[in-house]
């Protein structure tokens, strides 16, 4: 082992490793201060790489391990594609006013029943998405029982973090993981749904002591919702039908993938295709317009500003000290890793975080066992709990305050506009306590499963 | 012809700290010059005179419309009473939350064609005219334009000239 870490430890430290050190640290550093938009610093900071030669452009184009990742991207923008084409449909609209309606109106039932929906719904889509779909029917149901709405969005953009972190699909994080670790869909499901479902109901258990005696509701104003006709949401139901068809064909095929040898990229990639097909749609360019770009080129940026660390050998440098200071216990460098990274992506985008983080776990493994290559190597059982807990911290992680993750982000600015502003310290007062629940679950859980049970 | 031979004088304007009640009341007794009582949007004007924005009907539309309402398709989720309650709940408000605050405004010696290409580009419905000093001297309407060409229009010996 000492013998290892000391001849990897000869990390070259030359110009360009400070070179790409400094443009890394550089624009992680004004990602945080929120100075200039994410994506044109990772635009910037990606494009000096390759000027500078730091790593070619061949590689940052083609290259998997240094450069973008496009089974990221893929999955991102399919993905994507396909809710663009949902949405009119009003299906989203119905899902959320049944809810309601099956809630009976009262106000607890209504947040738990939401806060259930958006995960389930989380876990297969976008968080962002999610809550943007949920936020504004809720903001509708909440006036008419004439209801603080504000507990009910934050308790929303929570479920939706918890709810992305079960699947492959669900949060970004998952999806870079998968990527780099070659995890498939299956393997998410069977090692980090079981978790979630007891953090969820640990969750709805909370919020029920947190929020559910405070709000009551006339019988008159509950009459309001039970008078909405959810079938009044389906604006296209042709469409509807179609987008469903496709959206089980696509699940199906993410459930499936592993076994068939296909990446869930191209398994996105079909389902989009597939259903702009089916559509009918004669101008495609709408909805392709209508993915989020920026936030792809953040990916792509970020991508190839990480290969350029890893190139030079910052991360390996970094997973040295990481091995140092946990001296090759696998069972602390999961908690640290766990909790380390719930508390980093409570302050930090999580995205750069797990970024960094996939690499840097892949040169840990490299020094532990230098004998495995390949898929061995990267599903060495002795590393599957550090992917885990990565997926964990870095997912539920975000819950802690109200820049921890886009969906926070995008209910904090909601009510803002709602004339009814949640203050930092506001969210971190509901989301750190219930984050420090959930990962407290979730430590638990990785080491009975795997250092206990060890299944 | 030109922009003051169809401008109405500025009669009424509202301050940006007008609440949204006190602007109601002022846009039901405004005169369009010798017309009949009520304005459907008036100029707002600083303490210096400066124009600032522009308070519509529309705006005040928009006032109780709540914002989530143009995220998603919920119109068939409302209910009756919902608008009254939320028109109250506004009546307080400033002017300047509310108005449009882009401004656009033709100079008293501009062509006729410059209102034409105004009103059609931007979907407006009026125009605060203002002189050379930027201080707003009166009002130009979509009406007022469409009688100025209606009676080109109709009076065969005015053919282009004038």
């Amino acid at each position: 082992m000492t013998e290892e870490v000391k001849a990897a430890t000869q990390v070259v430290m030359g110009a360009q490793f400070w070179i790409a050190t400094a443009i890394f640290l550089l624009v992680y550093g004004l990602i945080v201060t929120e100075k200039i938009h994410k994506t044109i610093l990772a635009i910037v900071g990606a494009s000096t790489m390759i000027v500078l030669r730091i790593i070619t452009q061949e590689d940052a184009f083609n290259s998997m391990e240094l450069g973008v990742d496009w089974n990221v991207i893929f999955l991102l923008v399919s993905m994507m594609i396909i809710i663009n084409i949902m949405k009119p449909t009003g299906v989203f609209e119905y899902i959320a006013i049944k809810s309601a309606k099956v809630a009976k109106g009262k106000p607890f039932m209504i947040m738990a029943i939401f806060s259930t929906v958006t995960a389930v719904v989380s876990a297969f889509l976008d968080n962002v998405t999610t809550v943007l779909l949920i936020a504004p029917v809720t903001m509708l149901i909440c006036q008419a029982l004439e209801l603080d709405v504000v507990p009910f969005l934050i308790t929303e953009a929570l479920a939706s973090n918890i709810g992305g972190t079960a699947t492959l699909i669900g949060d970004p994080p998952n999806i870079m993981i998968a990527s780099k670790a070659q995890l498939d869909f299956m393997a998410f499901v069977y090692h980090l749904t079981p978790v979630i479902i007891v953090v969820l109901i640990a969750y709805i258990i909370s919020i029920k002591f947190i929020f559910g005696k405070k709000m009551h509701v006339r019988d008159e104003l509950r009459q309001r919702i039970m008078a909405m006709n959810e079938n009044d949401a389906i604006k296209d139901p042709v469409l509807l039908k179609k987008s469903l068809v496709v959206l089980a064909i696509t699940i199906t095929g993410f459930i499936t993938h592993g076994m068939l040898h296909f990446e869930p990229a191209t398994i996105a990639l079909f389902g989009a295709g597939l259903l702009l097909l089916v559509s009918g749609t004669k101008e495609p360019h709408h909805i392709l317009a209508e993915a989020e770009w920026a936030t792809l080129f953040f990916f792509m940026g970020l991508f190839i500003i990480i290969g350029g660390v890893v190139k030079v050998g910052l991360i390996k440098w970094m997973s040295i000290k990481v091995l140092e200071i946990t001296q090759g216990n696998l069972l602390g460098t999961s908690m640290i890793v766990l909790w380390f990274s719930a508390f980093a992506s409570a302050f930090i985008d999580n995205i750069p975080y797990v970024a960094t983080m996939n690499p840097l776990i892949i040169d840990m493994a490299r020094q532990l066992w230098p004998n495995f290559s390949g898929v061995q190597l990267l599903h060495h059982p002795d590393l599957m709990p550090m992917w885990w807990s990565l997926a964990l911290g870095a997912c539920l992680g975000g819950n802690g305050t109200a820049i921890g993750a886009s969906a926070n982000v995008i209910v904090v600015g909601m009510a803002e506009k709602m004339g009814k502003p949640i203050s930092f310290k506001k969210f971190m007062l509901y989301g750190m306590p219930l984050m420090i629940e959930s990962v407290i679950i979730c430590m638990g859980y990785v080491w009975l499963r795997y250092y206990i049970l060890k299944i | 012809m030109k922009v003051k031979d169809l401008m109405i004088p500025l009669q009424d304007y509202l301050r940006p700290e007008n609440t949204l009640k006190e602007a109601v009341n002022l846009l039901r007794v405004s005169k369009k010059g010798e017309e009949k009582v009520g304005l459907k949007g008036l100029p707002v004007l600083d303490k210096e005179g400066k124009l600032v924005g522009m308070l519509s009907m529309t705006d005040i539309l928009k006032a109780v419309h709540p914002s989530y309402m143009s995220l998603m398709n919920l119109s068939d989720f409302t209910w009756e009473g919902m608008v009254e309650s939320l028109a109250k709940s506004v009546a307080d408000k400033k002017v300047e939350t509310v108005m449009t605050k882009d401004v656009i405004t033709v100079k008293e010696d501009d062509p006729l064609m410059e209102c034409v290409d105004l009103i059609i580009k931007n979907s407006i419905k009026r125009l605060p005219v203002v002189n050379k000093t930027g201080k707003v001297v009166g009002m130009i309407y979509e009406r007022a334009v469409f009688y100025a060409i209606a009676k080109s229009l109709l009076d065969e010996n005015t053919g282009g000239g004038e």
